[in-house]
């Protein structure tokens, strides 16, 4: 009873302070235009040319899929900073000085990020009945097959995405910006491995499509294996069959009830690597090998070390001869540029060098391609840092009290991320200048303005680097990786190169950074 | 060299003031900036570094008003705030030497400065560790160098000694001193001696306004007569404290030596000679008073 109590407080307590702060206002806001999509046809569930009648086995279904598959994805990034926040507001410390002990923690941790996971779900489920009443496509409602699939799929989704989060955080190379990048792929084998392999995966997508294909098999013998949930292809959706929902015997919810086991099991691995807060302990990936161990992690041990000698009498300070705060502004990106590569590791360069060299000297353009898209997310860590770093690391008031910071050092470090932009993609550009492929060399020109400015664009307002490790994760994907139409802001194949709409991004993103950093500021 | 803060107030959301109507003018010297935790003293730091803007009010740096051409301030400020961070993965020269592009200092007059300033914060021995290495007092000296690169003549400081062992603490007081000639310094704090080795001006602050601004001697002048030595049991101590105004006590052979703060003495009371604690103290309580009445 009493480590119930103690649970319940601490998720208590890590619940509410991440539902009273503003940027949870944006979590629901996400859940809602979930919901609206759903609504309105913006985001479609389609087998084929099929969809379903909008009962509410239908509704439940597709608002629950909509959930696990876009709240599994950018809710890992929303509930992904539980210990991160411990240990920022220093509350982590005091914890660690209690008998609370390593599961205890991770479980609570797991639990709130579960908490607030299910609560997007709740406003998913708390809308269908209204996307039913909306679409007036059948008025029988039925509330037990329009929230069952919320249940026995929605919530062991949240529960393993809410645990996996916890457990990135403990793992000391997943917990920053590479476990962010890294996510996205373990989301997309994720559901690749349920789909080829015909197993139920985490998100429930394999649970409901067999339902739903047997159903329309039925009616239709010729529909083959199509199923998609997508953005904008209700057009393509043009005949209905009607669906009774799934048919949730004990085996089915036995298995989606792994998924929870699965989760308190990660929970409990994580725990085996949570630091509990021992800065001994919590070593940082970027720095593991630069300095001695001791040293390394705890200050005092440096302090101690090389405790100041007593020097009576310093030198006296040499006044300035010219005047502070003169415009020299290439010195200025010259230290950006030194700061945003500063602590990456020496193979970090190596593979940087390799990608550059193998760019400019493969023997196809396909390959080309293909190394040059390799070369602009390697140091997709290294942009992530724009327009955040002042923020992370607390240093606004000594730079922002700064003369002209707004017209020098915000456009200093915009062009040393084009800078790293040229010269890691620099290889394949030097081949297309040989060769003079000017489209090509115009749509990798736009790539490299395009990623800086999406960098600092996305930092500036919101602080952190995690929405540009995600966001430009997912769209590197689908865009240079997958061709997809719109995305492709590297101009991979002429059909989906599109350099004037991403140079006027660049614009439009860099004039939004500058708008962000001024209104952060008290004076321009 | 002229800093006019006129009638400045700061409301927060929520109509929380965090300081109300305050006025004053500083010219060249340290001046000590004291009051109790939330009396405004960082909110007031915050809108003299140009970090963020009066609510109403307006500050002027030599004539000019801040809020229509803040960078001639900022050209000309050295900020240490009560909180800040750095770089972990840089060392400290590094650090210095982006904040002095930053600041628009030239390569050459800020490898020299960040070279003496070093020395003079004591870090010259550990200038190639990385920052994320230092402890919090050397975070702490990493922070006065900084706010001294660009030779600045109006010098903001905030809690600066917090975390400083004593030798650093007495280290850094006297290169206060050593740099209030041609500069104007303030430096908000609670400790009472740090404004007492330093400062030529003290302003006193509380619940956001202004309740004292006058020089030590002053200040001291205000308490004299007023600050006496009282020598009573244990058991009576809490009694007194409901009584009288008591600065500082200590427990002797006779009983509690403590040292009271009233108009008229307490029965068996000696006088003595008034410290700046004492002016503080008596100061806030005759404001409290005010402010009760």
């Amino acid at each position: 009873m009493k480590h119930a109590r103690i649970l319940y407080q601490m998720v208590r307590a890590d619940f509410l302070e991440r539902v009273r702060r503003y940027s949870f206002l944006l979590t629901l806001a996400f859940a809602a235009y979930l919901a609206w999509g759903s609504a309105s046809g913006l985001i479609v569930l389609r087998l084929g040319e099929y969809r379903g009648v909008f009962n509410s086995a239908w509704v439940g279904s597709m608002m629950t899929l909509v959930g696990t598959l876009f709240i599994s994805l950018v809710g890992f990034y929303i509930v992904k900073n539980a210990i991160l926040r411990d240990e920022q507001t220093r509350v982590g410390r005091i914890l660690a000085s209690t008998p609370m002990s390593r599961v205890f923690y991770t479980l609570a941790k797991t639990l709130s990020n579960f908490a607030v996971l299910a609560l997007m779900i709740a406003v998913l489920a708390a809308t269908a009945p209204f996307i039913q009443f909306f679409r007036a496509e059948d008025t029988h409602y039925q509330l037990g097959r329009l929230l069952a699939p919320f249940l026995w799929v929605g919530i062991p989704a949240m529960a393993i995405t809410a645990a996996v989060a916890v457990l990135f955080e403990t793992l000391p190379v997943l917990r920053g910006g590479v476990g962010n990048v890294i996510y996205f792929f373990v989301w997309v084998a994720g559901f690749a491995l349920g789909h080829e392999k015909g197993i139920d995966d985490f998100a429930g997508f394999e649970v409901i499509a067999r339902s739903m294909q047997a159903a329309l098999r039925k009616v239709y013998p010729a529909y083959k294996e199509d199923f998609s949930l997508s953005l904008g292809d209700s057009i393509l959706a043009t005949k209905r069959f009607l669906w009774t929902g799934v048919d949730w015997t004990p085996a089915i919810v036995l298995h989606r009830m792994l998924w929870i086991l699965a989760a308190l099991a990660t929970a409990v691995v994580a725990s085996l690597f949570f630091h509990r807060f021992d800065p001994s302990r919590a070593w940082s990936f970027r720095r593991a090998s630069k300095s001695p161990a001791a040293a390394r992690t705890n200050g005092d041990a440096l302090a101690t070390a090389v405790e100041p000698r007593v020097r009576p009498s310093p030198r006296p300070l040499t006044p300035l001869t010219q005047g502070a705060g003169e415009t020299r502004f290439w010195q200025l990106v010259g230290s950006e540029l030194r700061l945003m590569l500063k602590g990456q590791r020496w193979w970090w360069y190596v593979v940087a060098l390799g990608l550059l060299i193998a760019s400019a000297v493969s023997p196809t353009v396909a390959a080309r391609d293909g190394v040059l898209t390799a070369a602009w997310l390697w140091p997709a860590l290294v942009w992530s840092q724009m327009g955040a770093r002042e923020s992370r690391y607390a240093t606004q008031s000594l730079i922002f009290s700064s003369a002209r910071t707004l017209q020098r050092q915000l456009p200093a470090v915009w062009v040393a991320g084009f800078v790293v932009a040229l010269i890691t993609g620099g290889g394949y550009a030097l081949r297309l200048l040989v060769i003079a492929d000017w489209h090509r060399l115009l749509a990798w020109f736009a790539g490299a303005l395009f990623i800086p400015s999406l960098a600092l664009a996305l930092g500036v307002w919101s602080g952190t680097s995690k929405p540009f490790e995600a966001i430009y994760t997912v769209w590197w994907y689908l865009g240079p990786l997958n061709h997809a139409p719109g995305f492709d802001f590297i101009g991979t194949t002429s059909a989906t190169s599109r350099p004037v709409l991403y140079i006027v991004s660049s614009a439009i993103l860099v004039s939004a950074a500058y708008f962000g950093r001024r209104v952060r500021m008290a004076y321009a | 060299m002229q800093l006019v803060i006129d009638k400045v107030s700061k409301c927060y959301s929520g109509g929380n003031w965090a300081l109300k109507g305050f006025t004053l003018e500083l010219n060249p010297g340290v001046l000590g900036l004291l009051g109790p935790n939330g009396a405004g003293k960082t909110t007031l730091m915050s809108i003299l570094a140009t970090i963020t803007r009066a609510t109403e009010g307006r500050v002027t740096w030599n004539g000019s008003d801040v809020a229509a051409n803040p960078d001639e301030l900022r050209t000309a400020l050295g900020f240490l705030p009560q909180d800040f961070g750095v770089y972990p993965n840089l060392n400290v020269v590094e650090f210095l030497e982006y904040l002095a592009a930053v600041k628009g200092l030239d390569a050459a007059t800020s490898r020299r400065r960040i070279d003496e300033l070093l020395s003079l914060v004591n870090l010259a021995d550990v200038r190639k560790r990385p920052l994320g290495d230092y402890s919090g007092g050397m975070k702490q000296r990493v922070g006065i160098a900084q706010a001294l690169l660009n030779d600045p003549q109006l010098l903001i400081v905030d809690e600066p000694t917090a975390g400083l062992d004593p030798e650093e603490r007495v280290r850094f007081r006297n290169l206060l001193s050593d740099l209030s000639g041609e500069r104007i310094v303030i430096l908000s704090t609670h400790i009472v001696s740090d404004v007492e080795a330093t400062a030529t001006d003290i302003a006193l602050i509380a619940q956001g306004t202004l309740v004292a601004h006058a020089s030590p001697e002053e200040l001291l002048r205000r308490v004299e007569g007023k600050v006496w030595e009282w020598v009573l049991p244990s058991a009576e101590l809490n009694v007194a404290k409901q009584k009288y105004l008591i600065s500082n006590t200590s427990r002797r052979g006779d009983g509690v030596h403590a040292r009271v703060l009233a108009d008229a003495p307490p029965v068996g009371a000696q006088p003595v000679t008034p410290n700046l604690e004492d002016a503080y103290l008596f100061c806030l309580a005759h404001h409290r008073a005010g402010v009760a009445a």
